[in-house]
Parts: C-alpha cells; structure tokens; sequence
C-alpha cells in the first residue's frame, strides 16, 4: 500500500510538469534531428557510385543486391571472376569494391549454400557495398550463411558503427534521461527537506527506496526508448544504408536488445539514486554522478576497442550489456550472454536499492550536519 | 495524571568533523549534545523544552521523533519505546519542525491524502478526517492550489494538518514560532490551543519565554543536555517572572552569562 502511494507520488509529480516530459523526450527528438542532418549532409552531396564487383558463381540474389543498390541512386558493374588473387589485389587497392563468391548450385540452397563477400573494410565505398549487399542477402533468405571477408582491417567501417559505437551511444543516452529526472527527484528532494517529512512517518525505508527506483526508471525507460528511437531511424540516413538500420536482424536481436536496454535503465537509475542519497545537495549529487557516468562510458567503449574478452565479462555490468549489444549488432545472437546479462543487472540493481535502504536508515547520511 | 511521554536517561554524542571543530571553536572530536536527559509529559497537556541555543532541544525532540537514536537511555511515548519500537512511535507521534517540509508542487489536498497514505490510514477514515481538519482550519478554499502558490501562513496550516493526517495521540515540535512573523506565530499558537482543546498531549521546545507563559502547562529548563529543573509555571516561578528564574537557574549552572 505504501510503496503504491509512494510510486503513485513519483508518476504524478512527472505527468504533471510538462517540463519534466519535454527533458525526458528531447534528447531522442534533438539526436534525430542531429543524426539526419549529418546524414543527409554527409551523403547528400555524394556523387553516384559505380561500384565494380567480381561475381564468381551464379545466383538471382545478384539481381537483388542490384535493386538495393539502385535504390541508393548507385549502379554496379559486375564482372565475371576469372582470377581470383587478381580480384582481391584490386579490392585491396581499392579499385575494385568487392568479390561476391556464390557456392555450386547457390538458388538451390543446398545444405551448406554459402555466400562468400571479399570486401576491404579500409574503404569506404567497398564497406558501403558490403553492408547494402549484406542487408539484401539477409533478406533474401536465411538459408544460406552470409560469410563476410575483410581483406583489410577487420574493424569495417560499419560493423565498427553498429557494433562498437552504437552499444556506447546507447549507454550515454540511457544515462543522460536517467540523470535529469533522478538527481532532481532524490537529491532534490533531500536538499528540500521534502524527504525527511516522509523519513518521519512510519514508512518502510526499503519500499522509500523502491518507491523512487521503479518509477524513475520506468519514467527513464520513455527516455531511452525515444532516445534509442531517435538513433534506430536517423541510422540508416547516417549510413546513407536505405534498408532500415536493423534490416535484416531477426526477431530475436530485437528482442535482445531490447531486454539489455530494459536492464540497463534500473541499474543506471538505482547507482544514481544511491549516491544521490548520499549527497547533500543536489550540485554534490551532480559531480558524483558526472564521476559514475564517465566510469559507464568508459565501460561502455571498452568493449569495442577489445573485440575479445573472455566470458567473465557478464559479470561487470554495463560492460556485459555492451559487449552483448555489440555482438547482436554485428549478427550474432548470443542468448545466453545476453540472458544472463539483463539477470545480472537486475541484481545488481537489487543490491544498490538495498544499499540505497541502508543509506536512508543511517542518521549520519539523512541527518548528518 | 497519566504520562504520556517518558524520557529515560536520554544520551547524544555526535562526532565533530574538522569544520564543526572549528565553527564550535574545539578542539574536541566529540560533542555530546544531550547527556542523560530524563523527564515526563502527561496526557492533554502542553509541555515545554525551555533552553538556550545548543542547548541540546532539537537533538532530544529528533530521538523522541525516532528520526536519530539515542546513544543510551530510551524514551517511551504512548506506549511505545523509539529504541525498540521506531515504527510504532512514529505512528503515534506529529513531528513538526521547519527542517520537514512539504513538496511545494503538490496541492493541500494531494499531500494530505498521501501523507495519510504514509501513515497507513484507511481511506474512509482519511476522507472523514480531512473533511474535518480542512473545514476547521480554513483550508478548504485553497486545496486544490499548489503548495507554493499558498501564502505563508496558509502553507504553515497546510504542514501542521499533514502532520497530524493519522490522529497521533503526541505532536511534536521544534521551535513553533521560530523565523515566523506575528500573523503566522498566532496561525501557530492558535493551532497549538486547538489541537489541546482536541485532547492531545504536546511536546514543544522553545527559548522564548512568552511562548512558554502563553501556551505550556508545565515546562522542563534545559541547559547543556541535561534537565536542570522542571514544573508548572507555578511550581517553577512561585511570584517570580519566568524570565527572571530562567537567568537565575541559568547562573547558578554556568556561573556568569557571558
Ligand atoms: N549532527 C550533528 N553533528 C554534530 N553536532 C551536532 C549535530 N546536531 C547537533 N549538534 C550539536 O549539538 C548541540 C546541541 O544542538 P541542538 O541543535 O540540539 O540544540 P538546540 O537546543 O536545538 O539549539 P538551537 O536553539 O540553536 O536550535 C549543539 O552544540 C550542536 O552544535
Ligand atoms: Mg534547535
């Protein structure tokens, strides 16, 4: 009953302050319109592209592939492979953009049907082909494997984006909505004197401290779902990729995905209510949390400068969530990694509400000079 | 006579941090700011904390209120011991103090409802209840008006309603009068003889002696955390003015004021 009232208190004071629902909204609104300026800018000057691609074996995906392309206003030339050393040497130069290898009798779909794409990571054009070619045969059917092959850097330029930058971008995002409503609500409201007058009634501490987790972070939640919306739809304008961000990634990824936001958004909460509590006003609040957000965002790139870590990183979290994300975005589907991730981080986010309970029972923290 | 709060060897030591040491000018690391405080307030009455500043009242008035815990002795109030028993206090008890203050983006009516809610007051009881506190002290015009948009005085009745929103048999207050002007002193005292006149025992600390001739029954003189003397104005005074006796009490303790 208590906890009810208390969580009641929270969604009331933010549904009625239009300011609160205006900063919890913009940052998704403002990276939209960021991320489809720079996009637009970066690929609206763009001359058409011919891209020059070896086709070694047969398919009708290659039809496909060249609808997709077309769609971005480029064309391709396609060359039958006759050497294949010679092909890959123009790839690595850049000449070509890329050597598509179809397996024998590819439009049957055989058992182990496979398409194999030589493309240079290093180059822009031929990473562009890759990820358009690579979205069209996703969606071409699954029951061949798609089996990419960088010449260059295994760091493609796109795969690098989604897979690296995106995780962290979520991350910062995520943080950022949490930030405003939290300090506000619990620091804030020590440094009013707002929160002794509820210390005072006979209020479990514990279900004060849930009373202002679960809210806030289902009021954040909003945030990072307009945030992560902003990036989803301004993505593919930044790539310049007319396919859809996501295209292509089953429904599993999605839902992934989604579960590792979820978990995130409690655990940023809770870390931000707990040092908020222990704080004395909300200025000390803030720089205790600006320390917390830097540790997250450097949790949070780690996992892209460091392709391979062992399977201990569930454990860290925020890094175990990233590294998941990243592994999704590059087409993989790490359920169990994920799985345990979003458990993980729920407990964590348990332990610091019970942290946050110990903090709101001590005198020294709530009542200290 | 029927005691209603019973304080029992009431003891507070706080460590003083580097900046305390220097503000109280110390070079001590502990202050003990209430040291084995004792005294009994009765059922119905208005019992005052009359002390100078750091005297230690607000300290004794937190442990009574349970939001600090004494480092020794206990007190029971309506049955209740703050050691043992903090929830149960807490529901027996109004804690008033200018520290406690209501959310100033809610309205009168929204706080009373979830203050009551706080307490574990069933609905119907809290319908009724605030029917009658809102109509007996005017604030029925203005509840549903924004805590900040009140004027003081109405936003000073609007707090002390919701700390009396689950009926506590003892309300509890620091400094009634403190940092008011005259018309929100008299919205205070006013409330004060209301809520006696309703049957509740009260439990004020204060340094102003007419405060303590205009509303308290009995009175407990408190000088460097202990109880130095404590009784009805009569007892206390006999044909002296309170003012008078305070001093001479106080001299006797401290030897000259400085
Ligand atoms: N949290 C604390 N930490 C350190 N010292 C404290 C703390 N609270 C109170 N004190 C010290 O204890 C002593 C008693 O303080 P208290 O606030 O109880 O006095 P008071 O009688 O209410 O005085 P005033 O009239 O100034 O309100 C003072 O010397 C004060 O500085
Ligand atoms: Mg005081």
């Amino acid at each position: 009953m208590k906890l009810i009232a208390l969580m009641k208190k929270e969604f009331h004071r933010f549904f009625h302050d239009p300011r609160l629902i205006v900063t919890m909204l913009l940052p998704g609104i403002l990276l939209y319109v960021i991320y489809s300026i720079m996009g637009t800018a970066m690929y609206a000057e763009k001359e058409p592209q011919a891209y020059k691609v070896y086709v070694g074996g047969s398919s009708a995906a290659v039809s496909v592939i060249e609808t997709a392309i077309a769609a971005t206003g480029d064309t391709v030339e396609w060359l039958p492979l006759e050497d294949e050393e010679a092909a890959r040497a123009e790839v690595e130069r850049g000449e070509a953009a890329a050597v598509l290898l179809f397996s024998e009798n590819f439009d049957e779909f055989p058992q182990d049907s496979s398409v194999r794409i030589v493309y240079n990571g290093a180059e822009e054009k031929s990473s562009n082909f890759y990820a358009i070619a690579g979205a069209a045969l996703e969606s071409y059917g699954m029951r061949f494997s798609v089996i990419p092959e960088s010449v260059k850097s295994d760091e493609e330029i796109g795969r690098t984006l989604f897979a690296g930058f995106l995780p962290f971008l979520i991350v910062t995002l995520i943080f950022s909505t949490c930030m405003g409503v939290t300090i506000e609500s619990v620091a804030g409201e020590k440094e009013r004197g707002t929160l002794s007058t509820i210390l005072a009634t006979s209020a479990p501490r514990f279900q004060i401290a849930l009373g202002k987790v679960i809210p806030l972070s289902c009021i954040a939640s909003i945030g990072a779902a307009s945030s992560f919306l902003g990036v989803a739809l301004s993505m593919p304008k930044l790539m310049g990729v007319s396919l859809g961000a996501f295209g292509g990634y089953p429904v599993w990824s999605y839902l992934l995905i989604f579960l590792l936001i979820l978990s995130l958004v409690p655990l940023i909460v809770a870390s931000i209510t707990t040092v908020s509590t222990l704080s004395r006003s909300v200025k000390e609040a803030s720089a205790y949390t600006s320390v917390i957000m830097i540790l997250f965002m450097l949790l949070s790139i780690v996992s892209a400068f460091v392709p391979t870590m062992g399977d201990w990183v569930v454990c860290i979290p925020i890094l175990n969530a990233v590294g998941a994300m990243g592994s999704l975005f590059a087409g993989q589907i790490p359920v169990w990694q994920s799985l345990v991730s979003v458990g993980l981080n729920f407990v964590y986010s348990a332990l610091l509400v019970l942290l946050m309970t110990k903090f709101l029972s001590s005198e020294r923290v709530m009542f200290g000079k | 006579m029927q005691e209603i709060v019973r304080a029992e060897g009431l003891r507070k030591t706080f460590t003083l941090s580097k900046k305390q040491q220097r503000i109280e000018k110390t070079g001590e690391t502990r202050k003990i700011a209430v040291d084995g405080l004792s005294f009994s307030a009765y059922r119905g009455e208005i019992y005052g904390l009359l002390g100078p500043n750091g005297a230690g009242k607000t300290t004794t008035l937190r442990m009574l209120s349970t939001l600090i815990r004494p480092d020794a002795g206990d007190a029971v109030i309506a049955g209740h011991s703050v050691v043992k028993e903090p929830d149960k206090v807490r529901d027996k008890i109004g804690f008033m103090t200018s520290e406690l203050k209501l959310e100033k983006f809610f309205t009168p009516d929204y706080l009373f409802d979830f203050f009551g809610a706080m307490h574990g007051v069933p609905k119907e009881k809290l319908a009724a209840r605030k029917r009658e506190l809102f109509s007996r002290f005017g604030i029925d015009r203005f509840r549903g008006v924004r805590v900040g948009d009140l004027s003081t005085g109405m936003l000073q009745k609007v707090s002390l309603v919701v700390a009396i929103v689950h009926d506590p048999a003892v309300v509890i207050f620091d400094e009634p009068t403190n940092g008011l002007d005259v018309l929100t002193a008299k919205v205070v005292t006013d409330f004060l003889l209301e809520l006696k006149a309703m049957g509740k025992s009260i439990l004020l600390s204060t340094h102003i002696f007419s405060l303590v001739e205009k509303l308290c029954d009995r009175v407990g003189v408190i000088i460097d955390g202990r109880l130095i003397a404590e009784g009805t104005l009569q007892e206390l005074c006999g044909e002296m003015q309170l003012e008078d006796k305070f001093f001479e009490i106080y001299r006797a303790v401290k030897g000259e004021i400085v």
